[in-house]
């Protein structure tokens, strides 16, 4: 008798699944790329140097510390604790990243590695463009309906 | 409301990440470089180089035809171009107590980092230096 | 934030379509030369999309091991060409970057860097390549470990003294790993001797150098 409700319901559940595995995916990334660069720091410090923006010691301290961040926050955003923080963090580190790519290469400077390490060192940079812009708009997209209050509830 | 909860959380998640970054550090000390990206104590001026007097041995990273038209006196040429066939020669002169230092023309050249690099990982010496300013820094000191 | 996003994007657009002069294919390339290649080369190719001819006024390498070369001087307008980088590999081993600077009059476009990475294959890791004892140092064995990467499976290493007043004897220990134990016959007076190590089945010969040196030091 009261089927619009119900399939209202069903449409809504369907797409918070389709939400919570862009929120795995998104998350799953973040790990990925931390994991990657837990394991050899020395040469996510002259990654980082590359880019000829920050002193060397500052960058091997972030060369510490960032990839522990990803991998905390792509937790975040998988678990849903601390999600709120994790993407506004995330969102920013990409926008950062993205900012330093370009500028790297406006100013002639070659850099094929960057968020997933060595081991994306055979990309160009288009590809590397496209793929952050991708996570960036996913990131904004999860952003927009946390912002809307949809399942607000749920974000811890 | 939704601000402040941000906030708090991007805040606890920054802290958090710390401690594992922290524990890493410690893991990693002594294989890291924290001031420059050639650890500091590998390399040399001019001046520290000559007050070693006679137990350095100068070690020539630059091309052959470079070498031969001058090179430090008594520096005995090895780089990566004949590396096999120069190493015996140098390891003869070589001794425990002796102080290597290598150098290429400037500070931009990269070959005496990576011969140094070489001899002290595969040949495992101890007391390898790279020269700050390289052959032209030698030039300079000269006048 | 969707000001943000705009601006991001008119930015990117603005970078990309900065560039009216010379576009390049690649401004990096990556080489896997084998094992017997004796040079890496690494073809640069450009084409002027702009309307006024390119010339270059320099074309530096990073290192005195790469030499790199332009076809032509000046680029007409909508012609094509290509930098050759040829790196010697000499006996160099790893993963060596190598860069070449290019100056040109454009003035969008003055200098670009090329970057030659030639990932150099290494069949064997020997630690350490030099052993030795000091003058009147007891004459004990020193062991080498001699590591077959990966990719390079060794099923037998062939090693050979230069000198009969060292001993060396290769063994096998699984896993692709080799101990070979070197020692001398006495340590009195300073002999030398190179190891001629060579894995089975293989054209590639590697060294290692044992010696005694003129000071009374353990290794």
């Amino acid at each position: 008798m009261n089927d619009a409700p119900t399939i209202k319901h069903q449409t809504s559940n369907f797409l918070n699944f389709v939400w919570r595995i862009v929120d795995v995916i998104v998350g799953g990334i973040f790990i990925y790329a931390g994991a990657i660069k837990v394991f050899d720091p020395v040469q996510f410090a002259i990654d980082i140097d590359n880019y000829k923006i920050l002193p060397w010691p500052i960058g091997v301290g972030l060369a510490f510390y960032l990839p522990w961040l990803e991998i905390l926050c792509g937790l975040a955003l998988i678990l849903r604790r601390l999600y709120l923080g994790g993407l506004s963090i995330l969102t920013g580190l990409v926008a950062v990243f993205l900012v330093a790519t370009i500028a790297a290469k406006v100013r002639g400077l070659d850099i094929t590695c960057g968020c997933f390490g060595h081991a994306s060192q055979n990309w160009n940079f288009s590809a590397h463009l496209a793929l952050d812009l991708a996570i960036l708009g996913a990131l904004l997209a999860l952003s927009f309906r946390v912002m809307s209050g949809n399942r607000l509830q749920d974000a811890v | 409301m939704v601000k402040s909860s941000l906030v708090r959380q991007a805040l606890i998640l920054v802290a958090l990440a710390f401690v594992p970054g922290f524990v890493q550090a410690i893991f990693f000390w002594d294989k890291v470089s924290w001031r420059s990206p050639v650890p500091a104590s590998e390399m040399v001026t001019v001046t520290q180089a000559r007050a070693w007097g006679e137990n350095t041995i100068w070690v020539d990273a630059r091309p052959d035809n470079e070498f031969a038209r001058d090179h430090v006196p008594g520096a005995l040429p090895l780089n990566e171009d004949r590396w096999s066939e120069l190493l015996p020669q140098f390891l003869a002169a070589w001794s425990p107590e002796k102080k290597v230092v290598v150098y290429c023309s400037s500070e931009g050249c990269n070959a005496s980092r990576e011969v140094a690099h070489r001899l002290h990982k595969e040949a495992q010496l101890a007391n390898v230096f790279v020269l700050e300013g390289g052959w032209e820094e030698w030039l300079k000191e000269k006048r | 934030m969707k000001t943000h996003i705009f601006a991001f994007t008119l930015s990117i657009v603005l970078c990309l379509t900065a560039r009216a002069g010379l576009k390049w294919d690649q401004t990096a390339i990556e080489l896997h030369p084998t094992v017997t290649d004796k040079q890496a080369i690494g073809h640069f190719k450009y084409e002027n999309t702009g309307d006024k001819p390119v010339k270059f006024k320099s074309v530096k390498t990073s290192c005195g091991c790469t030499a790199a070369q332009t076809q032509k001087e000046e680029v007409p307008a909508g012609e094509k060409g290509e930098i050759t980088a040829t790196f010697n590999i000499g006996e160099r081993t790893g993963t060596q970057v190598k860069t070449v600077t290019v100056e040109t009059d454009d003035p969008a476009n003055v200098t670009t860097v090329l970057t030659l990475k030639a990932v150099i294959p290494q069949q064997l890791e020997i630690t350490p390549t030099f052993v030795f004892w000091g003058q009147g140092e007891a004459p004990k064995p020193k062991t080498i470990v001699v590591r077959a990467a990966k990719d390079f499976p060794v099923k037998h290493l062939k090693v050979t003294s230069s000198s009969p007043d060292f001993r060396a004897k290769v063994e096998e220990t699984g896993n692709g790993q080799f101990k070979i134990d070197v020692q001398p016959q006495e340590t009195n007076r300073l002999i030398a001797s190179t190891l001629t190590i060579q894995p089975e089945d293989s054209q590639k010969i590697f060294y290692a150098t044992a010696r005694i040196t003129n000071a009374r030091a353990v290794q």
